[in-house]
């Protein structure tokens, strides 16, 4: 079977399974290692991507659902060549990276939180991640960080991936 | 061959057409979330699967003044979205806002929910068993209607010549609310699921879902409930009742043992009749 879609805004097509996990797709074929594999069954979210704009686990989305849908992976949403998305920044400035295995499906997740919830509270922002498991327990700077991008964007009036707040 | 090498996948874009991959043999395919795991339980994956994710019609939920349309193919958190502040439906929107986490709710849709055989802990069952619901199904003799209590229980049966297609339910609710006990605040499957709704008539309604292998409702304490001379709806009284008729053999799992699921029930049930007595529905009380 054929699939075709947007990946990162380039147009993408595979050949194979349709029940092949996106996930292995993206690190298999496209080298988008960004997107780690490691629970394959949804609880711990390091696969999360956006399809149409929603963020989602990779490990649990046969490519055959994906056909015609925009991608979007953690390389898809800064290259190096550019400016940080603003939560990147933050998370950078928190100095809430640790170890690096959770952080790409976290701000994958989170991206599309702070920008669908521009006015998001601390335990909103806490039950936005239930999805996403941080092994070094880095928890409190992630939400410190995310809270920093959101006051920010409010301060100036400016938008966080789309929505102005 | 390979796995998966000429492996069918029919993404159908009518009820008809999806009817007829059935016919062939094809699985259905809801989000994915359920069966994209099988693999990591050492079961295949189907040779033949059919999406229903392209019919429209299975994709959108219709409220209407005294009845509300899910279709089998709307995820959780569309469904959370679409019942928001309608009075009477707080059980099933937080079934559809707190199940799993928020990727997962994104994906996993409710027709996948009531479909998945082995899963006991889906959050849906027993907020629907509440809600009275009644499930259309397209069968290979054509459209089936049968209430949500008979189905989970003959679902096997039912699903070898039929696909689930919508969820009617009567809005004829005044209250409603889904207490859940996961491990974790979040993001695991729970322990116990009580759902509680109060009709017009007054009359409450309670379900338990992760107890037993397949939900049910909990009729010995809806009846005693009915019974009691004092208020029914007091959280310590009602504590009381599910001690006195808890008549659940809880299925051992991974996540907790059977004794355990079956003994959290009462303090379940008196913070549900709690959470009952502050919705807008019960204010009056």
């Amino acid at each position: 079977m054929v699939v075709t879609f947007q990946l990162n805004g380039e147009d993408c097509s595979f050949h194979g399974d349709p029940m092949t996990p996106l996930v292995d797709i993206l690190r298999r074929e496209r080298f988008l290692t960004g997107t780690k594999a490691v629970c394959r069954e949804g609880f711990c979210g390091a696969c999360t991507v956006h399809v149409d704009d929603e963020a989602v686990p990779s490990c649990l989305k046969p490519i055959g659902l994906v056909q015609g849908c925009a991608v979007t992976t953690i390389e898809g949403l800064s290259s190096g060549n550019q400016a940080l998305h603003p939560l990147q920044a933050n998370l950078e400035a928190a100095d809430a990276v640790q170890c690096g295995m959770c952080c790409p499906g976290i701000v994958m997740s989170l991206s599309a939180f702070v920008r669908d919830n521009p006015h998001a509270s601390r335990p909103e922002i806490k039950a936005a991640m239930v999805g996403n498991i941080c092994r070094c327990t880095g928890y409190e700077r992630i939400v410190d960080a995310v809270a920093d991008c959101l006051d920010q964007a409010r301060k100036a009036g400016q938008s966080v991936g789309g929505l102005h707040v | 061959m390979a796995p998966g090498v000429g492996r069918s996948f029919t993404a159908a874009s009518t009820l008809e057409e999806a009817m007829a991959a059935r016919r062939q043999g094809a699985v259905v395919l809801a989000g994915g979330t359920w069966m994209m795991r099988d693999p990591q339980r050492g079961v295949d994956l189907p040779d033949a699967v059919v999406a229903l994710d392209r019919i429209p019609a299975l994709s959108k939920v219709e409220i209407d003044s005294d009845h509300v349309v899910i279709g089998a193919a709307v995820t959780h958190a569309v469904l959370g979205r679409a019942l928001h502040g309608a009075a009477g439906f707080e059980g099933l929107v937080a079934a559809a806002e707190n199940a799993a986490n928020p990727g997962i709710r994104r994906v996993a849709t409710v027709g996948g929910n009531i479909c998945a055989l082995d899963f006991a802990a889906a959050d849906l069952a027993p907020a629907l068993l509440v809600c009275e619901a009644t499930v259309e199904l397209e069968t290979f003799e054509g459209p089936k209607l049968i209430g949500i209590s008979d189905f989970l229980k003959d679902r096997h049966a039912l699903l070898a010549e039929a696909i689930v297609t919508r969820i009617h339910l009567r809005r004829d609710l005044v209250a409603s609310a889904h207490i859940r006990l996961p491990l974790r605040k979040a993001g695991d499957y729970p322990v116990a699921v009580v759902s509680l709704a109060v009709d017009k008539d007054k009359r409450c309604r309670i379900a338990v879902g992760s107890v037993e292998p397949v939900a049910r409702r909990w009729t010995a304490l809806e009846q005693a409930m009915r019974a009691s001379q004092a208020s029914a709806l007091d959280p310590e009284r009602a504590a009381g009742l599910a001690l006195e008729h808890n008549d659940f053999q809880g299925r051992d799992g991974r996540e907790a043992e059977g004794w355990y699921r079956r003994q959290v029930l009462p303090p379940l049930v008196k913070r549900g009749v709690a959470a009952l007595l502050k919705t807008e529905g019960l204010a009056w009380l």
